[in-house]
């Protein structure tokens, strides 16, 4: 007589979970996703020093910035050549008070602009301080 | 004959209580990033390379409108330097990270004030650029 066995012996794996797995899934990596570290430049600006000597302040470099032009000094540069130049200026100066160049913008100069011209800077070796003017209120009698 | 009814019973499905608790977790936590500024529209600058952020101690955003944020709430220049001397109170040098995430198109006169009122605190700059794709 022949007995057959009541147990199948291929087992099937449970398949109802299988919905939640992937939702779960989706969840962790737009979780990881969205914390991913900001990445960007940094930048270190001098504080304002008002003790400064006025001849030091016109020994420094000075970058004048429009919406799309750059001068050194008051002569203007081409984009192209303005590496160049800031290098030839910049060169022999090992003192970091020597190599810091003060960076007056325009009220219009957009600020991509600003950050491609100060990263040369930085690239050069150049140190990036800022020319605001000053805000004064004066009371008339 | 008397036939005995079967009793029924019903009971509700808990095998899935795990799974929906789990998931209105995740689903809170997500609401609920402090740092979520993903609704402010900005346009990043680029540049050629990157550092990652650290000792993230506050977040500076210009929007597109040239609107001034401080960790999302909107304020003028005059509060930035207070407000931001009171988050970056007491953390050392190499811990005041500052997050600038300033839309390209924003002007000097804009955003040259933020930098300084940025650098009279103390707090160290980090610009969030976007990488070139080259």
């Amino acid at each position: 007589m022949k007995i057959r066995r009541r147990s199948k012996l291929l087992v099937e794996p449970p398949t109802h979970a299988t919905g939640d797995i992937a939702f779960n899934l989706i969840v962790f990596f737009l979780v990881c996703a969205s914390v991913q570290p900001e990445t960007g430049r940094e930048q270190e600006i001098p504080r304002a020093d008002p003790k400064q000597e006025q001849s030091q302040q016109s020994e420094n470099i000075e970058v004048s910035l429009t919406r799309n032009t750059v001068a050194i000094n008051g002569t203007p540069v081409r984009m192209e050549s303005f590496p160049q130049q800031l290098k030839s200026l910049l060169q022999g100066k090992r003192n970091a008070s020597e190599r810091i160049v003060v960076v007056k913008s325009k009220p219009d100069t957009p600020y991509e602009f600003w950050i491609a011209i100060t990263g040369r800077i930085e690239e050069l070796g150049g140190y990036v301080t800022l020319l605001l003017e000053e805000e004064r209120t004066i009371t008339l009698q | 004959m008397k036939l005995k009814r079967r009793s029924i019973s019903a009971e509700v499905p808990s095998m899935a209580m795990g799974d929906i608790a789990f998931n209105l977790l995740i689903f809170f936590f997500i609401l609920a990033r402090a740092q979520d500024d993903s609704h402010h529209q900005w346009k990043p600058a680029t540049t050629n390379k990157a550092d990652t952020a650290s000792h993230v101690r506050a977040v500076v955003l210009v929007d597109v409108e040239n609107k001034l944020y401080l960790d999302n709430q909107e304020i003028s220049i005059s509060q930035l330097g207070d407000k931001l001397e009171r988050l970056l109170e007491g953390y050392p040098t190499g811990q005041r990270t500052v997050l600038l995430k300033i839309s390209r198109e924003a002007p000097a006169s804009r955003f040259e004030p933020i930098l300084a009122a940025v650098s009279e605190v103390g707090g160290e700059l980090l610009h969030v650029l976007e990488k070139k794709d080259h």
